[in-house]
């Protein structure tokens, strides 16, 4: 008879609780957040019946560290993470420890590039493409009409004003995204002495960087230097809408180009849910989904074909001029190389 | 005068968190704005409270266990004191690894658990401070008088280890409070803290939002040491 009641029980409690799937997200920015937190939440549960569980992360590598302690201690099921937002680096360091599950199948709604290579590691399927960033930067129309389009120009201008231009110090991603144009577009060693020559010219004479983007739009927001930078497209619109930037901020990018990357989506090995997981991947990358993100956020729209009617933000560059500028990153070996190399040659001058 | 200095800071995160278009060189923020308290939820400050309290609890009485034999046994002293040296990202790495075998990971358990590590050390060593002060003779008084175990903790020891039990208790509140790659770790995500949620935010440079977060996280301790130090007073 206990046991009976016992049975009943668990049956009971197997009800009441929804089936869930758990998505692991940097989670720093606030209105993301909020959207994940109603807009998907809601439409997740009313379209699939799956009770969506945000995992919200500082940095994404504490998600692979994680993912990497639970092979080693043979957890390969019931894990808590079904989903993980990955790119660069991280995506590297999974799929080399084996904790990424794979391939997986969607449909191809992506430019070709996105599925071929990230930061210069095959695919191979084990990550799915989700959204993508770019690099632009900043200058304040109050100040001046026009800022420098080429990298020279930028050289003269930061000679002209010195101490009115730096950038975050690598390997802080917009700093070091930043360094690696100049590497793209002159070479390993030309880009390295490029950036030395600018070095004495530097806010604080080059002795000193920013460590990070934050500090970096304070300096610009008060008017101590000018210009800003980010990997994220939209951002200075984002700053004007949050009050941080002036409702003058505008944003370019140099004729050469802008660096870019799509960002990912991929399954643990020991997901708790695999179909839950797919089924939330196929949400989260339909066409729909992500032109709402970029209708709400202010995302870039980076599937294939046009976007009628997107609102962009009023400091974001048109869609079609930051594609038509897209430089893919470089391999992650030959960033880190160039990071490396940027602090023993232009940091510490040797 | 300089006692209220200390608020100075608080006062400044509280203007910053309700501030927007704060442009150098004005002094005062363009616009007002609260939407940044909105970024504060419920499910963090809960956990975070929730968990500081039990670690609380349950260092006092490891403290309360240990304190006598920290400072009779070398062997106790030294694992006590390792506790509290090794550096939290190796700890946690290793502890990481154990709970998994054991099941403890992803749960409040299982944080509330490496919390407890962390904050054991500082308890016993608070609690240690005092019962070093103590005559022990007092508790053969007692006895004498036929006074029990419980007697002698209720009416002898207790209140001669007071300070040390209330500053352990503090410590341990606020090891607990301020824990993030343990709690990042050992919770998988599943456990989201204060500290997780304000990483995040520092990071982007959402500073209206980080303001709003860092009071809450102010909040608590600030209250616990305000409480503490009125205990004393009186």
């Amino acid at each position: 008879m206990g046991r009976a009641w016992l049975g009943i029980l668990v049956l009971l409690a197997g009800c009441a609780k929804p089936r869930e799937v758990s998505f692991a997200m940097w989670a720093g920015d606030e209105a993301r957040n909020r959207y994940f937190e109603t807009v998907v939440r809601e439409e997740v549960k009313q379209k699939y019946e799956l009770e969506l569980r945000i995992v919200p992360y500082g940095h994404t590598g504490e998600v692979v560290s994680k993912l990497v302690t639970e092979k080693g201690a043979g957890k390969t099921s019931g894990g808590s993470v079904d989903v993980v937002w990955i790119n660069g680096e991280n995506f590297r360091a999974a799929k080399k420890a084996g904790v990424l599950w794979g391939p997986i199948e969607m449909p191809r709604l992506y430019p070709d590039e996105a599925y071929e290579k990230d930061f210069g590691t095959p695919i191979e399927g084990m990550e799915t493409p989700w959204q993508n960033a770019q690099f632009v930067m900043a200058w304040d129309t109050a100040r001046f009409a026009e800022p420098p389009r080429t990298l020279d120009g930028l050289m003269e201008w930061v000679k002209a004003r010195p101490g009115r231009f730096t950038y975050p110090a690598p390997p802080e991603f917009s700093g070091s995204v930043f360094t690696r144009h100049f590497m793209l577009e002159k070479g390993f060693d030309g880009g390295l002495a490029a950036l030395r020559e600018m070095k004495p010219y530097l806010w604080k004479r080059g002795e000193t960087y920013p460590a990070t983007i934050a500090e970096l739009d304070r300096l610009f927001a008060n008017n101590e230097i000018d210009f800003a930078m980010s990997y994220g497209p939209s951002f200075a619109s984002e700053r004007i809408a949050r009050g941080t930037f002036p409702d003058t901020v505008r944003t370019f990018v140099f004729d050469s180009g802008a660096i870019g990357n799509f960002n990912y989506l991929a399954v643990p090995f020991n997901a708790n849910d695999r179909e839950a997981a797919l089924t939330l991947i196929r949400d989260l990358t339909s066409r729909e989904r992500v032109l709402d993100m970029a209708q709400k956020l202010g995302n870039a729209f980076p599937q294939k074909g046009p976007a009628p009617g997107l609102e962009r933000g009023v400091a974001t560059l048109p869609l079609e001029l930051l594609r038509a500028k897209f430089l893919p990153e470089p391999d992650a070996d030959e960033l880190v190389r160039f990071e490396k190399a940027w602090r023993e040659r232009v940091l510490l001058g040797r | 005068m300089v006692r209220w200095l200390v608020w100075l800071p608080v006062l400044f995160l509280a203007v910053r968190s309700l501030a927007t278009r704060w442009f150098w060189p004005a002094a005062w923020p363009g616009e007002w704005r609260g939407g940044a308290w909105g970024a504060v939820r419920g499910e963090p400050v809960w956990n975070s409270l929730t968990l500081a309290l039990a670690v609380m609890v349950g260092a006092v009485l490891m403290a309360v266990f240990l304190a006598g034999s920290f400072r009779r046994s070398g062997w106790v002293r030294w694992g006590v004191m390792t506790l509290a040296l090794l550096p939290p990202l190796a700890a946690s790495v290793g502890l990481h690894g154990l709970f998994l075998r054991v099941g403890l990971t992803d749960s409040w358990w299982g944080v509330a658990l490496v919390h407890l590590i962390s904050a054991t050390p500082y308890a016993v060593m608070a609690v240690a401070g005092s019962l070093s002060r103590f005559d022990e003779d007092l508790v053969a008084q007692a006895r004498t008088l036929g006074a029990g175990r419980w007697a002698i903790w209720r009416y002898v020891k207790g209140p001669a280890l007071a300070p040390g039990l209330a500053t352990g208790a503090v410590f341990a509140f606020v090891v607990s409070w301020s824990q993030y790659v343990s709690t990042a770790l050992i919770g998988g995500g599943r456990v989201v803290t204060l500290p997780m949620a304000l990483v995040g935010y520092q990071q982007s440079g959402d500073e209206a939002v980080a303001a709003a977060v860092s009071l809450v996280f102010l909040g608590a301790p600030v209250m616990l040491s305000v409480w503490v130090e009125r205990g004393w007073e009186s």
